[in-house]
């Protein structure tokens, strides 16, 4: 085989990338949150009891629709009735739109029956006013004029969330929280922490460490256990584990006990620096203080292990895991097969796909990537073709890094059209974007074609 | 969202991407074969593809060989076969290096 070209070397191990993420995705939400998320929601309902598609913006068709609809209706309409339109119609209109066609409402209920327009009113409005400042400050007096109400701790919530919609605007939600916090009240803990949570994604270190200190100085609001979970999963990120155990000392400082959250982050961060000797401390860790591993922790272990080559070990937690109380899951398994492909034992890797399946646990498309990969280079393409096909026939996607591998594997035996078909493949199931999925294909037969001119492959 | 080693490639190198994706005036004998006076470079390479696959141009003793009917022959340097390795280069042909 001749040298691989720069193209292609970037693509080994898309997998690592993607089971990653997945033990890692929990821990920013801890199910607290969730569950406070639910009441905001209902508050700016989606449309319960008529649920009407509005054919177009336009507020003269609303309008009409909207009055077809009530004189239609025997009974007097309830104000939930009036929100659920509002609703609909917001979502596809613009919020100066909205804003009329709440005042037509108004006027038109007004002779015969009663509409008089309560807090989740003002809330849809202020949720679809998404696109300025201006159109979310507009709303928020009507609110206040109109209305009479005073904004609270949810409206605040429904704001900022409309505003970050977009990343550009987060320096206007910074400005309005601070607004809202010195006119009314200050932000509760979901809302400061979802604000900083988009600061960390979007903005500098530093612009969230001047943001906290501001709020901390002029309203009290002080970051909680959370605040700092959210912190060292963005250091972690970049990768800047010294920051990560800083912060660690200053939670502890201030009175927090590090939660199976804060520890699965920091195991995370180890993780990517592919530190296996560190993550096992981690773990260590948490027993001593006696914090209970979850089944995030213990997928992020074994990966972590596998990933830095340590698959033994790593098989070991599987029965250590089980003993607590977590069944292996298809994380946990598409871990360790990583690790084992890595080390070069693809069919070792195979035979645990059979006894996971035999467990009762679903493989998906991350470990059949992670399989195809593996097979491929190590160099059972026979195999890997017949993966391809159980692929094929679940209709799962392939992942650039596999698709790249596999693509290669089968120019090096010849077999072009069959490389051709596992483009079209990729094109139809939009695994790839044609772009990249052309590039990589071009790419490869590039170099086979080199190779075969070097007589390098027959 | 484009996935993250497409938009490196993006940031890293944006020529090689957009010779790939722009719009090309096309020659005379491609502009006969696909019917259209412009064409990227990806779309043309996906058009004779499948003009491939639809009228089974693929040596059946040899999928990875084509042989060329006369309108195919036509585009691709009137070569009588070709292999499927080289259709990439010889579509290339027709989208020349503009000059700096």
């Amino acid at each position: 085989m001749g040298k691989l070209p720069p193209s292609m070397r970037g693509a080994q191990f898309p997998v690592v990338v993607k089971s990653q993420q997945l033990p890692a995705a929990k821990p920013y939400y801890p199910a607290k949150i969730r569950n406070k998320l639910k009441p905001r929601i209902t508050n700016c309902p989606p449309p319960p009891t008529p649920s009407i598609r509005f054919p177009s913006p336009h507020l003269s068709d609303a309008i009409s629709i909207f009055n077809s609809l009530v004189s239609s209706n025997n009974s007097p309409p309830t104000l939930k009735f009036y929100n659920s339109i509002l609703h609909s119609f917001s979502c596809i209109a613009s919020p100066d739109d909205s804003i009329s066609l709440m005042n037509h409402m108004f006027k038109a209920a007004s002779s015969s029956s009663s509409f008089t327009p309560d807090r989740s009113t003002y809330h849809i409005l202020l949720a679809h006013s998404a696109s300025s400042l201006e159109s979310i400050r507009h709303s928020l007096n009507l609110m206040i004029s109109q209305g009479g109400f005073s904004p609270d701790k949810v409206t605040t919530d429904i704001a900022i969330r409309a505003l970050c919609s977009s990343s550009s605007q987060l320096e206007e939600a910074v400005q309005l929280i601070k607004e809202l916090s010195l006119k009314h009240s200050p932000p509760d803990s979901y809302t400061y922490n979802f604000l900083i949570k988009q600061l960390c994604r979007n903005r500098s270190l530093t612009t969230v460490h001047s943001f906290i200190n501001d709020m901390k100085d002029a309203f009290g609001v002080k970051p909680d256990l959370v605040t700092y979970t959210i912190l060292i999963d963005n250091v972690c990120n970049t990768k800047n584990l010294r920051e990560a155990t800083r912060l660690l000392g200053v939670l502890s400082d201030q009175g927090f006990k590090p939660d199976s959250y804060v520890y699965n982050t920091i195991m995370k961060g180890y993780c990517m620096l592919s530190q296996g000797s560190e993550v096992l401390k981690v773990y260590k860790k948490m027993e001593e203080e006696g914090v209970k591993p979850d089944i995030v922790t213990f997928n992020t272990l074994i990966y972590g292990l596998s990933k830095s080559g340590r698959v033994k070990y790593a098989k070991k937690f599987l029965a250590i895991m089980t003993e607590a109380g977590h069944f292996p899951d298809a994380v946990t398994y598409t871990s360790l097969m990583n690790g084992m492909c890595r080390e070069g034992n693809a069919l070792g890797a195979l035979n645990l796909l059979v006894e996971m399946e035999q467990k009762g646990c679903t493989p998906n498309s991350c470990t059949y990537n992670t399989l195809l990969h593996g097979l491929c280079k190590a160099r059972l393409l026979d195999k890997g073709i017949e993966l391809f096909r159980v692929m094929k026939a679940g209709n799962m996607k392939l992942e650039t890094g596999s698709y790249g591998t596999f693509l290669r594997a089968l120019c090096r035996n010849g077999r072009v059209a069959e490389a051709y078909q596992v483009f079209d493949y990729a094109v139809e199931s939009k695994s790839l974007t044609d772009i990249s999925a052309y590039a990589t294909l071009e790419a490869t037969l590039k170099w086979l074609k080199k190779a075969k001119e070097q007589g390098l492959v027959v | 969202m484009l996935p993250p080693r497409m938009k490196m490639a993006i940031t890293e190198n944006p020529k090689k991407l957009a010779n790939l994706i722009d719009l090309v005036n096309l020659p005379t004998p491609l502009r006969d074969f696909l019917g259209q006076s412009q064409i990227s470079r990806l779309g043309c390479f996906m058009r004779v593809w499948s003009y491939i696959k639809t009228n089974n141009l693929q040596d059946p003793n040899n999928k990875n060989i084509v042989n060329c009917d006369e309108k195919l022959k036509s585009i691709l340097l009137g070569k009588p076969q070709i292999e499927l390795l080289e259709l990439p280069v010889l579509i290339k042909l027709h989208f020349p290096k503009e000059p700096k």
